[in-house]
């Protein structure tokens, strides 16, 4: 009797699951086709010197603190960038409204971006437009909504579907698993979720256990696998392609005597993931590159020039094998840390 | 001539009181939610399961019962989110990866959270501005010194050994952070039920005013509730350490409202003068439980929200009605 109501609560609360599948493929094809647009910057020309306004929609964390290295990196090539300004929003929608707004009355040049909430600054980009100033959008994210002239992106779809390819792979096409994706709602996890749910109808014999949610939190993503543990006493591969949230995650598998019966599919290059797979010899990496600060500034330069722009340039993700990735690896430095490209003097302090 | 109490004789009176029903709501409480867990998942009362679902708490338990004293005051501490992410980057930064650290980064951590809370109560104390204010004042100024200080990254590796030793179980079963909480919830216990300093906590919680008359040492007693609390909110960062590493400069960032909601829920007032130590463990048992519980019958994310929200306001509603039947 327990287990029928149980089951019964649970079929139908997990009902709304399904309609994410289709949304978001729908979504990824409209994607595809707006990135490939050109958008016509010829309003946006003017002659260098340049400043380059940065409106962070926070700080607060490592990928972010890498991706803006990133750009000034980019930056400090262009002898026609004069300065950089940035502002952090610490997380507040409102905030970054007014950050926008402060950026356009100092007249910069251009804004690049990682938006809090997308919609809320909707409004202060499409003034920022308005005043002659090009928006580029480098939060690793798509969007095609007015006040955002183009995007450096990655495709959450695509390294989900790497991830989940790899992973099955690895796993000899059979299973069960569970999904560690980011936070309930966002694109990113609507879209590794969907990619997901794509791959595995190409594997029948892998059975997806349950969907969490961990807030790309290593310490909440290995809470919820210590309760995913009790909960099942087989599971065979875990999908989790951040890899902040997976280095949780190895943890409590580590902790709990069962490591050695489960696979991990391949996740970024936070440097604590890194340091687990050199340990382990498994898992992998599917790139998140930082370097999507870089393409920002460079978009940003193209329309500035009044080139055409496309409206989303893809900085691909790449799969990098177990061995490979473990070479990745900084021992020395913070878990907190994440594989780049920069040169040393050039790495975060 | 009527004799008035002497301040010792009020002191004495607190000690002296009888326990009763209303004292253990909050265990029968968590014992119902045991049992409506084990309705739904065999999973539930495991040995395994339950220790895990103590060595969640662990972390948010330790912060819980610093702030206890502080509420029961009638104050608050909305900086122990603050608190806890400083000592944990603090910690991380300073071990770099040393054995030889070790002692020295956790000591330090200790220290700079025990001033912090001692800075948060003298402001309480000897200014007219709400604690709930300045603390919320205090935890914005602390997180803005770890972002600047840390860059937005945290920094810095643990030393070898630490996590591994609070992860080693005793008996092949019992996490040693389990048991250091566990000795902690006890001293706290012990403090609570037999130190001055806490019997004044409880007078000047239930009515400041003839705290006062009767010539308590108000403005020490905040001070050292809220140095207390800054204490309990770096061992908790410790423990969050040790649990999980450091994966971000804001550790611990919303700690904050689990911690008052651990220690509501418990038992423990805003208007000061009741609750207790005993009451904030079983409030952060039931918060955890909630999750654990959610999680292990297989409910999709969405619902588990709704589900956690309502054994919480259930939870709270059942104990506030066993208590109220009892006098509480």
């Amino acid at each position: 009797m327990k287990r029928s109501s149980s089951l019964m609560v649970i079929v139908a609360l997990a009902a709304p699951l399904s309609f994410h599948s289709v949304k978001a493929q729908g979504t990824l094809d409209q994607q595809q086709k707006q990135a490939a647009e050109m958008v016509d910057t010829a309003k946006f020309k003017k002659a260098p010197p340049y400043t380059i306004g940065i409106s962070a929609g926070y700080m607060s964390n490592s990928w972010v603190v890498f991706s803006l290295q990133n750009i000034k990196y980019e930056a400090s090539l262009h002898k026609d960038i004069k300065d950089l300004v940035v502002t952090d929003a610490g997380f507040k929608p409102a905030k970054q409204v007014a950050d926008i707004e402060d950026l356009i009355n100092k007249h910069v040049s251009a804004i690049i971006y990682w938006p809090v909430d997308d919609k809320s600054i909707e409004g202060a980009l499409k003034k920022a437009e308005a005043a002659g100033i090009p928006t580029v959008n480098a939060g690793g994210g798509f969007t095609n909504a007015p006040g955002t002239t183009t995007n450096a992106y990655i495709s959450q779809w695509d390294i989900g579907e790497k991830a989940a390819r790899q992973l099955f792979k690895d796993m000899n096409g059979k299973g069960k698993i569970f999904a560690m994706l980011p936070i309930a709602g966002h694109y990113a996890s609507v879209d590794q979720l969907a990619a997901l749910q794509s791959v595995m109808k190409e594997y029948p014999g892998i059975e997806l256990l349950s969907a969490q949610y961990g807030d790309w939190n290593r310490a909440k993503a290995k809470q919820i696998t210590e309760n995913m543990l009790q909960r099942y006493p087989v599971i065979n591969g875990v999908f989790s392609p951040s890899g902040q949230m997976s280095a949780g995650i190895v943890e409590a598998f580590d902790e709990a005597g069962r490591i050695k019966e489960v696979t991990f599919s391949p996740a970024d290059e936070y440097n604590g993931w890194l340091k687990d797979v050199a340990k382990l010899s498994k898992g992998g990496v599917v790139t998140f590159p930082t370097k999507v600060g870089r393409d920002a500034v460079e978009l940003a330069l193209t329309a500035l020039e009044g080139k055409a722009v496309p409206k989303g340039r893809l900085i691909p993700s790449q799969y990098i094998p177990a061995a490979d990735a473990a070479k990745l690896a900084q021992a020395d430095k913070s878990d907190d840390s994440w594989s780049n490209t920069l040169p040393n003097d050039w790495q975060p302090k | 001539m009527i004799q008035q109490p002497s301040q010792n004789d009020l002191l004495v009176g607190h000690g002296r009181r009888r326990l009763r029903v209303a004292d253990w709501a909050i265990w029968l409480v968590l014992l119902c939610l045991l049992g409506v867990g084990s309705l739904l998942s065999d999973s539930m009362l495991r040995p395994a399961n339950l220790v895990n679902i103590m060595r969640q708490a662990a972390p948010l338990g330790i912060a819980a019962l610093g702030v206890t004293f502080v509420m029961i005051l009638g104050e608050v501490d909305l900086a122990v989110g603050a608190v806890i992410s400083v000592s944990a980057v603090l910690a991380t930064s300073l071990m770099q990866g040393s054995s030889a650290n070790l002692f020295p980064a956790v000591a330090t951590s200790l220290v700079v959270s025990t001033v912090i809370g001692g800075l948060n109560g003298s402001l309480v104390a000897f200014s007219r501005v709400s604690s709930f204010i300045l603390t919320l004042g205090t935890a914005i100024f602390l997180y803005g010194c770890t972002q600047i200080l840390t860059g937005g990254m945290a920094h810095g590796t643990v030393s070898p050994g630490f996590r591994e030793f609070f992860n080693l179980r005793l008996g092949g079963w019992l996490p040693v952070l389990v048991i250091a909480f566990l000795l902690l919830a006890l001293v706290a216990l012990v403090i609570q039920r037999t130190s001055v300093f806490a019997r004044q906590v409880y007078l000047i919680g239930a009515n400041r005013r003839t705290a006062r008359l009767s010539g308590l040492p108000i403005e020490r007693t905040i001070v050292i509730a809220y140095m207390l609390s800054g204490f309990f909110a770096g061992v908790a960062g410790l423990a969050l350490v040790a649990r999980s590493g450091v994966s971000g400069s804001l550790a611990a960032s919303g700690y904050e409202f689990d911690v008052l909601a651990a220690v509501i829920l418990g038992g423990t007032s805003f208007q000061g003068g009741r609750g207790g130590v005993d009451g904030t463990v079983g409030g952060v048992l039931i918060l955890t439980l909630a999750f654990n519980l959610v999680n292990i019958i297989g409910l999709n994310y969405h619902s588990q929200l709704i589900v956690k929200g309502l054994i919480i306001i259930i939870a709270s509603a059942a104990y506030q009605r066993i208590g109220a039947q009892q006098g509480g």
